[in-house]
């Protein structure tokens, strides 16, 4: 099984070094495709924007995540209700999930937000073809379906926290806000860190939830780098592959050397246990 | 956590009725402003659905009127019959089904005995399984599924359910080994002597003692791996054409097109819902397991 993913992948990195279409075999071109790949506009255009999506959605899932799962954590009998009315977000597929959620802004729809909008007083937003507004939705989509696993985690993590460590911030006189501040989240560091790191692989892999949030995101600028993989050297019978893998092999160069710092703490602790 | 939390007596301040109550309070707001922020919270999840399912139960006329028709309609489910007789959504429903549950049953056949194994060796090994699990789920997907199209248009099964199922074990199976191996790490060794003293070989402990004892360990794994090949749009629209098409795939193809077809992919929406909502309550046990197990034990 292993060799299903090791092959694709040696076939990707020999046609980055290609000229190549499926079915062909290609000739070899050197480093031309990556030359090609990094002096493309597109291709920035659609690192700024992944790499902003990125960094914005895991800001906000890790705090809303700690928020809502130290919220939940308390709970009652409601708690398997509230879990099951989050998890629905996070089963359904992206795609499913993301088509859903752009009715809710399409006017062509019943444009159901901006008809609000114009409730409170405020002029109907172009949410699918201005840049900004359309960006802040697929935002708020990849927030909506990256929730519930934030949340989990987030909630297994406190419930490992040691019931003495709170006890011990109550007699200092910890109120609310310092409790979280410095005794519950210094304490689930390493939880925060694994859900933000998972975020962050997640996010810099969107694509499914564009294909309805964003129909016109290599126009206005709201392309994901898969996006634009999936455009240049797949869809409707696109073959230039040789640029497509070569932004492929780029990608994971990024995202293994984003993992540098995580793959040491896993071989760090792994050490300490043997 | 909560009890310790209610427990805000002060040792140093007299005891007393008005310290009492003033201590009390901050802890009930506290508690109203987190309910207050889960039902809002609750609400906002669902409203997308909710919006779904009015628009596809009004008649295809009034569906897409803008400003919105919210009262005085007959709803109608023809949308969902239109689904039905003018679409093989039947077929892709099927498919996506069986594509889910063949990749279930061949990931569990090559997870376990390789996730009960690596149970069974030392540590480091299983940091590197964490580790390739991690990049395996980090990799861009294009980069094993274009060669895997090119391959499979090679080899002939380009478009079959059985060649979208083994890509969808192949990539999400570092994850399920990953996942399994937590689980059996929990069961003591000293379980495994016992039985191989007594003559069992090592897939007779596999089968006769380990399995048994992690039906819930494997549920939750066989969860997560029907789900994933369920959920996935990205590996189906490259990979699959029209013979073995799944739902996620043709909803994409409906996007786009005029108003009847974009009710139908509403109501096709809607119906991949019901049964999601249905296990996030009847397999959230699992759901929840695997979620903290899988990401939080290293």
């Amino acid at each position: 099984m292993g060799a299903l993913l090791i092959l694709p992948l040696l076939r990707t990195i020999e046609w980055s070094l290609q000229n190549v279409s499926y079915g062909n075999p290609g000739t070899f071109v050197g480093i031309d495709n990556f030359v090609r790949a990094l002096t493309d506009e597109r291709f920035g255009r659609a690192v700024m924007f992944t790499v902003t999506l990125t960094v914005i959605s895991t800001v906000i899932l890790v705090a809303l995540g700690y928020t809502v799962a130290s919220a939940t954590n308390r709970l009652g009998v409601s708690r398997p209700l509230v879990l099951g009315i989050l998890l629905i977000s996070y089963v359904l597929p992206n795609l499913v999930g993301a088509v859903a959620f752009s009715w809710l802004f399409d006017d062509s729809f019943g444009g159901l937000v901006n008809r609000v909008i114009q409730m409170l007083g405020g002029t109907p937003v172009l949410w699918f073809t201005d840049q900004l507004p359309n960006a802040a939705i697929i935002i708020a989509n990849t927030v909506w379906f990256l929730l519930p696993f934030a949340v989990l985690v987030i909630m297994a993590g406190l419930q490992g926290v040691p019931a003495e460590i709170i006890e011990a911030g109550t007699i200092d006189g910890a109120n609310a806000w310092q409790m979280h501040l410095h005794v519950i989240i210094p304490t689930i560091r390493s939880t925060l860190g694994f859900v933000a790191l998972i975020t962050i692989m997640d996010v810099l892999r969107t694509f499914d939830s564009l294909i309805p949030l964003s129909p016109q995101a290599a126009t206005i600028g709201n392309e994901s780098i898969m996006m634009y993989v999936y455009s240049i050297a797949f869809a409707n019978g696109a073959q230039q592959l040789g640029l497509g893998s070569a932004v492929n092999v780029i990608t994971i160069v990024i995202i293994l050397v984003m993992l540098i710092p995580f793959i040491r703490t896993v071989f760090r602790e792994a050490k300490a246990l043997s | 956590m909560s009890s310790a939390r209610t427990h805000t007596a002060d040792p140093i301040a007299p005891a007393g009725a008005p310290a009492r109550a003033t201590r009390r309070r901050p802890a009930a707001r506290y508690r109203l402003t987190s309910g207050i922020l889960l039902a809002v919270l609750c609400i906002v999840m669902v409203v997308p659905f909710i919006w779904m399912a009015l628009s596809v139960t009004k008649p295809t006329n009034i569906a897409f009127l803008n400003p919105p028709v919210i009262w005085g309609y007959q709803p109608t489910f023809d949308a969902f019959v239109n689904l039905w007789e003018t679409t093989y959504f039947a077929d892709y429903l099927v498919n996506t089904v069986a594509v889910a549950a063949i990749a279930t049953i061949v990931a569990l056949a090559i997870g376990l005995p390789a996730a009960y194994a690596l149970s069974r060796f030392p540590s480091w090994i299983s940091a590197w399984l964490l580790v390739l699990a991690l990049v395996f789920r980090a990799l861009p997907r294009f980069a094993v599924v274009l060669p895997m199209y090119d391959i499979s248009r090679a080899l002939g099964i380009y478009d079959t359910t059985f060649a979208l199922a083994i890509a969808l074990v192949a990539i999400n199976q570092p994850f399920t080994i990953w996942l399994l191996r937590n689980f059996f790490a929990e069961v003591p060794r000293e379980l495994d002597e016992a039985a191989m003293l007594d003559g069992c070989g090592r897939f007779a402990v596999l089968r006769r003692i380990m399995i048994p004892l992690m039906g819930p360990g494997i549920l939750t794994a066989a969860i997560f791996v029907f789900l994933f090949a369920f959920q996935e749009y990205l590996t189906a629209v490259v990979l699959t054409d029209t013979s073995s098409k799944t739902v996620p795939v043709f909803i994409a193809t409906q996007l786009g097109q005029n108003l009847p077809m974009l009710q139908q992919a509403g109501a096709a929406s809607i119906l991949l819902t019901i049964p999601v909502v249905v296990i996030a309550f009847v397999a959230q046990k699992y759901l929840v397991s695997g979620l903290s197990d899988g990401a939080v034990k290293g």
